[in-house]
């Protein structure tokens, strides 16, 4: 076999061969962005980033879950007392305002996912508990027992009337 | 630091001695014309499909009232989408391209010739693999040509001797072609790539026993073999790049040139469509099957069409190196014989007429002429050649294998 | 043998382009620039958007053309923006009119032999015959009235005037079939563009390399 000194050749990675490296290289990798942002959701999913909750025939105390982007959303249309509990402390381990977490006070819209390990937390005791583990959440979605860390997230959301709110960003 | 970790893996796994042996210093006949690159072309287009495909399939659903639309979603809403599909339906194409080159590259210089039989008959199989996924994934997008084609195809089963009905009934999963056909199609859609992935291993293992053919036709002394890497890392990769270029001009700027419009209707079982042709890489075979009045005779003679090339190795006779390159009769027959698959070709895609029905009679009596007709003319041709004295190099390339052989022979006792 | 591949491939192709030619088709040049898209949008909410849904387009498409959404909701009524575009004939009013279905048009421009030209051949091809009767020279089995009014205008500045309609619902029925085509162009040309650069490098390199041998 005509063994010459191509093989051995190493010495001669001269410029043009680093300069077809990094060309081929970066054509390589602008390649795999169509494959992975396949894998994103897909615009039909991003049109479907609002939901519109009607308000109608909501007693004080009432919550409903609904439906944002596949997760669940709890609005809770509060009483006089649960506002003055909310109110009165700050909340536990993430200390935030009840002001901060709502745009009216007789509405709390927070996303019904413990922020711990994702499981949907149940309206019982003086706020939500999560069956999963054992976090509490108080009348502002403000997480007071462990293991979650943080507070209930609250939605991108507006009253398109007095009694229509509309969760996501229009 | 590497250099243990080769070491520590070489003690278990022969990878440094495989790269050696089968990539790096693998010997490659330095006179390969381009013609050769299309072996490692199929390759790269079979690893395009897999991945396209993969990733097509994770938003692709086959249920016979979601699967059309689950296409237009893939087309319009997935990020990409439209590049994936249209990359996967060019790919088919440029796939059958390119194997058909490699085959043409095959015959035209008797490469299938000993010690090469193994090597040429494992590319058949491969080539009845691709066949068969590209015809379950055609099915795919539930379109009326999708439909209408797979109903026919499927049908051809019903020349299955004494149970032919229920081979075809076996095969839909129902009466009709259905949703049952469709989900088992995509089964086998997915799995069968990777049946061919692993027949081309077989094909890549039977090729580094023999090794490459080349222009010669004869097995080339060492000194006129060179190391697979560099020389055909980059001759391979050069090609690659022009290969991508015709793929990408084709699959951004003509993705629909290749797409029946009544592919874009969905499938009507109740309607047939006036114009139905298969996909274009099964026409000259499709052209075969209408030529004959009868329908098991047709579909036996559609299948032998496919299936005689794997006879090639038994039917050339001729010990004359180089294939049509030295044997000017064998290199009529080759040209003749591309031209009448296109003439085939023309006649599978144009709907009947009783004129069109009398060409592609003729040509494909011609079809099967061609290949019973090489034995004698492929003995007679050898006999006049050397009566009439053949050309020195030649001559002089038979001389050398003599030589080799016989080097070989006393180096082995 | 160079040669002969290439005719194959090249035969395999234009076999392909081979259509069904019994009418002539007029062949016209697709705008598909956003106006004209646009253009095209509210010519067939004019025109067919009566009968003729679009499946697989959504209110909220026509929003990403550029529509504001005040427009948008004219056209839109009840349906909400992620709704496909429904034609406002119901079913059973269609069949008992005209005996089938309109056909929804998201992939009618890729639906037909000769594609947008079929189109707009077939919007222009509505006649009035002898009887007072219209009909179309492209496709005489159809159902549907002459959208355009093709078949009545005879001053030429309204016949040009119908044309010019014609032309943007098929730039709009383009669009429709093929949304992303001009990304796919404008990323074509890039792709292109960087192969041409890697090839000519390989090239060079594969010449560089070869040369060793001699």
């Amino acid at each position: 076999m005509a063994h010459d000194e191509a093989l051995g050749n190493v010495g001669r990675r001269d410029f043009l061969f680093k300069v077809t490296t990094v060309v081929g290289g970066v054509g390589v990798a602008a390649a795999t962005v169509p494959f992975i942002t396949s894998m994103n959701p897909s615009a039909d999913l991003l049109a479907k980033a609002t939901t519109e909750v009607d308000l109608v025939g909501m007693e004080p105390g009432h919550m409903r879950t609904v439906a944002w982007q596949g997760k669940p959303v709890f609005v809770l249309r509060r009483t006089e007392e649960q506002i003055k509990l909310a109110v009165a402390s700050k909340g536990g381990l993430e200390p935030m305002a009840d002001q901060q977490r709502v745009k009216q006070a007789e509405w709390l819209v927070v996303i019904g996912v413990c922020t711990h390990m994702g499981c949907v937390p149940n309206l019982e005791g003086e706020g939500w508990t999560c069956h999963c583990h054992g976090s509490q959440y108080d009348y502002s979605g403000r997480v007071v027992r462990g293991p979650a860390g943080k507070n209930l997230e609250v939605p991108p959301y507006h009253f398109s009337a007095a009694d229509k709110l509309v969760i996501g960003e229009a | 630091m590497s250099n243990k970790v080769m070491q520590w893996i070489d003690r278990r796994f022969p990878l440094t001695s495989f790269v050696q042996h089968d990539l790096s210093e693998y010997p490659t006949p330095r006179n390969l014309s381009y013609w050769w690159n299309f072996g490692s072309l199929a390759g790269i287009v079979l690893v395009l499909q897999v991945l396209t495909g993969i990733f097509l399939a994770m938003h692709y659903k086959a249920d016979v009232n979601m699967s059309f639309a689950s296409i237009q979603h893939i087309m319009r809403d997935v990020n990409y989408g439209w590049l994936l599909r249209y990359m996967h339906s060019t790919g088919a194409s440029a796939f059958f391209l390119v194997i058909f080159i490699h085959m043409a590259r095959t015959l035209y210089y008797g490469s299938y010739r000993a010690p090469r039989e193994l090597l040429w008959w494992t590319g058949q199989g491969l080539l009845l693999l691709l066949m068969g996924t590209a015809f379950m994934g055609y099915l795919l997008p539930w379109g009326q040509m999708s439909f209408w084609g797979a109903t026919v195809i499927t049908n051809l089963f019903r020349a299955t001797p004494f149970i032919g009905d229920q081979v075809v009934v076996w095969l839909r999963g129902d009466y009709t072609v259905g949703d049952e056909t469709l989900t088992r199609f995509f089964a086998l859609h997915y799995l069968l790539p990777f049946v061919i992935i692993g027949g081309v291993m077989i094909h890549l293992i039977a090729l580094h026993m023999v090794k490459s053919s080349n222009p010669s036709g004869i097995d080339l002394a060492d000194k006129d073999n060179i190391p697979f890497h560099p020389y055909f890392t980059i001759k391979d990769l050069y090609g690659l790049g022009v290969f991508l270029m015709v793929y990408f001009g084709f699959a951004l700027f003509f993705p629909n040139l290749l797409i029946e419009p009544a592919n874009n209707i969905p499938a009507n079982p109740m309607q047939t469509p006036n114009h139905i042709v298969p996909e274009w890489y099964f026409l000259p075979f499709y052209a075969i099957l209408r030529s004959v009045p009868n329908m098991v005779g047709g579909v036996v003679a559609m299948g032998l069409s496919v299936i005689l090339f794997a006879f090639m190795p038994l039917l050339d006779r001729s010990k004359i190196p180089g294939g049509a390159l030295y044997r000017p009769i064998f290199r009529v027959q080759f040209y003749l014989f591309i031209i009448d698959m296109l003439i085939l070709g023309y006649i599978g895609y144009v709907p009947p007429t009783d004129q069109t029905i009398v060409i592609g009679q003729i040509a494909s009596i011609a079809y099967f002429c061609s290949f019973f007709v090489v034995p004698f003319i492929s003995t007679a041709e050898e006999k006049w050649l050397r009566k009439r004295g053949l050309p020195k190099q030649v001559e002089a390339l038979i001389a050398s294998e003599e030589l080799q052989k016989a080097q070989k022979k006393t180096g082995g006792k | 043998m160079k040669k002969h591949l290439l005719t194959l491939a090249l035969c395999c192709v234009t076999s392909l382009s081979f259509a069904n030619e019994e009418v002539k088709l007029e062949k016209i040049q697709v705008d598909t620039s956003n106006p004209a898209v646009k253009r095209g949008v509210e010519a067939f909410m004019d025109s067919c958007h009566s009968c003729h849904t679009l499946k697989y387009i959504k209110y909220q498409d026509l929003v990403g053309l550029g529509f504001d959404k005040a427009k948008v909701k004219e056209w839109q009524g009840d349906w909400t923006l992620d709704a496909p575009v429904m034609g406002m004939m119901p079913d059973d009013g269609a069949m008992a009119a005209f005996g089938k279905l309109p056909p929804e048009l998201s992939l009618m421009a890729r639906a037909r032999d000769g594609g947008n030209n079929y189109l707009y051949s077939y919007l222009m091809a509505y006649y009035t015959g002898a009887d007072g009767v219209t009909g179309n020279h492209v496709f005489p089995a159809s159902k549907m009235p002459d959208p355009l009014g093709i078949s009545s205008a005879t001053e030429p500045a309204q016949r040009a005037e119908i044309a010019a309609k014609a032309k943007d619902i098929v730039s709009f029925l383009n669009w429709a079939a093929d949304p992303h085509e001009l990304e796919r162009y404008k990323l074509g040309t890039y792709i292109l563009g960087y192969l041409f650069v890697l090839t000519s490098l390989l090239f060079v390199m594969k010449k560089r390399i070869w040369a060793r041998l001699n």
